[in-house]
């Protein structure tokens, strides 16, 4: 009974796995599409539909069709909303892949490497709200950095207190928390990378920045591409830090629009709006996403 | 500077080494000072905490007694439990349906593999907002609301699109001959996944466990949005919640507590720093 499935299996293994596995490939994969159906991809509709309603939560959803979208872009406080967010993609752009950056190719190579990195890879295992309490308690008034300002001569301004200077300087909180792993990323990218063209540079005269201009930086675009996608799609949901700092405040001030959302439909019953921004930042996150996921569900790579 | 001699080979700590090390340890010293101004101040006992300088630091003594104040009266602890039960189950529990998903797609060549991978790995994509109101509605209707149960179940969800990408990756480094000749053997699908294909994938399971475990500890948004009451809330909105009540010269005690609160996943982060690398270079790539 074996002997002649099994020859069978040696000539035609993949017409033979379509036709006898079929049930228990079905019953390995279900688990997995289950979960996810029914707890992300249901709530996902329910989410796009609402955000055509105006709902609160009790009674039925009344439909009114893009208002909610109209109100994201026209309210005062939802724009603000939106500015914040893109200070937080730029600065997140700037600040945490730059200097991840730097920190890698400065250490790479170096004797100590993993010790010279080990700073900046301690804040990133903390949680954004711890990150939030320590910089809360840096910034706060006559706290630790106005002194330092004060050191230098010069009166510190309200940290959180002044728009849009909080959300600058929560920026600068995340690009401490972050730095490390796009450094740690940039590492890899650079181990990756083939030593013989380098070598080849370097015996023709290339040396220190004119080297990784022309040579380590074109090498390291695809892992670039991976580390500014994932950074854009990670500043598009900035929660954490800003929650465990200012609440969006003063006065939603510095609320950036995952906060909005979250405001709008736990704190205002808006399920709609709330709705609404959530479907918004779905939208950009996908777009910013597909620049990493083409590279990391490129067909050739397909199983 | 000096004249075009012929210089001999450059020795091994040229100029450009030093000076990347002096570069580094200064940006290393300045990410440091957050973390000593965090040590300094949670040590501070509580009565004395306005008379030192932030940057004094306090004593051992006060370490403990603001860290007990935190874990006691700050309610940290029922909220640290209930995390710690969290984020071990979750992630065990998304490895293996990740882990099956991915050997269905790559060991028993699944019809349309690829689609229901990228199926399941979209879902990833989309940011939590977009679940959290009807996942709030559907909890509060079959009563998973604010139970131990529930978080559990959402905290897995999470995790397994992540990991079922990281096995069909690992799993497709796995020549199929071996699925084969186990079949030739006479096991069974089930048997080949669970005696071969498992215990040959240690090293991505760890990491996986390990990215996830740090992040469901560190997650905020899921545990405001689907647990209130202190023994099913998660640890970090505890935290949270504590910063919003404390403040003033009680600043100490919430040093304690986000200190508390970070410990277990630094060191989980650098004992298994190898892993957790391996891990981000599996997810990513």
């Amino acid at each position: 009974m074996t002997a002649p499935t099994a020859r069978h299996a040696e000539l035609l293994p993949r017409q033979r796995s379509r036709n006898t596995y079929w049930l228990s490939s079905a019953g390995f994969v279900a688990p997995a599409v289950l979960l996810a159906a029914v707890v992300l991809y249901l709530p996902f509709l329910y989410t796009t539909y609402i955000s055509f309603t105006e709902y609160n939560g009790l009674g039925d959803p009344e439909w009114v069709g893009l208002e909610n979208y109209v109100d994201m872009f026209t309210d005062p406080g939802l724009v603000n909303s939106l500015v914040n967010t893109l200070y937080w993609v730029a600065g997140t752009l700037i600040l945490p892949v730059g200097l991840g950056l730097m920190i890698a190719v400065l250490s790479h190579g170096l004797p100590n490497a993993t010790l010279f990195r080990l700073p900046f890879l301690i804040p990133y295992a903390i949680s954004g709200v711890a990150v939030g309490v320590i910089w809360s308690f840096i910034l706060q008034t006559n706290g630790a950095l106005s002194q330092v300002v004060g050191f230098f001569g010069v009166d510190a301004p309200r940290w959180l207190l002044d728009s849009p200077l909080n959300t600058f300087v929560m920026i600068v909180a995340s690009t401490w928390q972050g730095a490390g792993v796009n450094a740690l990323l940039f590492g890899i990218g650079l181990q990756s990378i083939p030593k013989e063209p380098l070598e080849a540079a370097r015996v023709d005269g290339a040396s220190g920045f004119t080297l990784f201009r022309t040579m380590t930086w074109p090498m390291l675009t695809p892992l670039t591409t991976v580390v500014v996608g994932l950074s854009i799609v990670g500043s598009l949901k900035t929660f954490d830090i800003v929650w465990g700092m200012t609440k969006g405040g003063p006065g939603g001030a510095s609320e950036t629009l995952a906060l909005t959302m979250f405001k709008e439909t736990f704190q205002s019953n808006q399920y709609g709006l709330g709705a609404a921004v959530a479907v918004f930042l779905t939208v950009v996150t996908v777009a910013a996403s597909i620049i990493y996921l083409r590279r990391q569900l490129a067909p050739g790579r397909s199983a | 500077m000096t004249a075009a001699t012929p210089v001999v080979r450059r020795p091994r700590t040229s100029p450009g080494v030093v000076v990347r090390q002096v570069v580094l340890a200064i940006l290393g010293v300045i990410w440091l000072v957050p973390v000593y101004l965090l040590l300094a101040n949670a040590s501070k006992r509580p009565e004395v905490f306005g008379e030192y300088s932030v940057w004094q630091p306090g004593d051992l003594g006060g370490l403990v007694s603001n860290m007990a104040d935190a874990w006691g009266r700050g309610r940290l602890s029922l909220g640290t439990l209930s995390t710690a039960l969290y984020a071990i189950t979750s992630p065990a529990l998304a490895v293996l349906v990740g882990a099956a998903a991915g050997f269905s797609i790559v060991a028993l060549r699944l019809r349309r593999g690829f689609f229901w991978f990228v199926l399941i790995f979209t879902s990833t994509v989309f940011p939590l907002q977009m679940i959290l109101m009807p996942l709030f509605i559907g909890y509060a209707s079959t009563g998973l609301y604010n139970t131990r149960t529930g978080m559990i179940l959402v905290y897995t969800v999470i995790s397994v699109p992540f990991s079922a990408f990281v096995m069909r990756n690992f799993f497709s480094g796995i020549a199929h001959h071996v699925f084969e000749a186990a079949v030739v053997d006479g096991a069974s699908p089930w048997r080949i996944f669970w005696r071969i294909y498992l215990p040959m994938s240690g090293p991505a399971l760890v990491a996986i466990f390990i990215l996830q475990a740090t992040f469901i500890w560190n997650d905020l948004l899921l545990g405001l949005t689907l647990s209130q009451s202190e023994t099913v809330r998660p640890v970090i909105a505890a935290l949270s919640a504590l910063q919003s009540t404390y403040g003033g010269s009680a600043m100490s005690t919430v040093l304690a507590g986000g200190l508390l609160v970070s410990l277990p996943t630094v060191v989980l982060f650098l004992a298994t720093q190898r892993a957790f690398t391996r891990g981000l270079s599996l997810g990513q790539f």
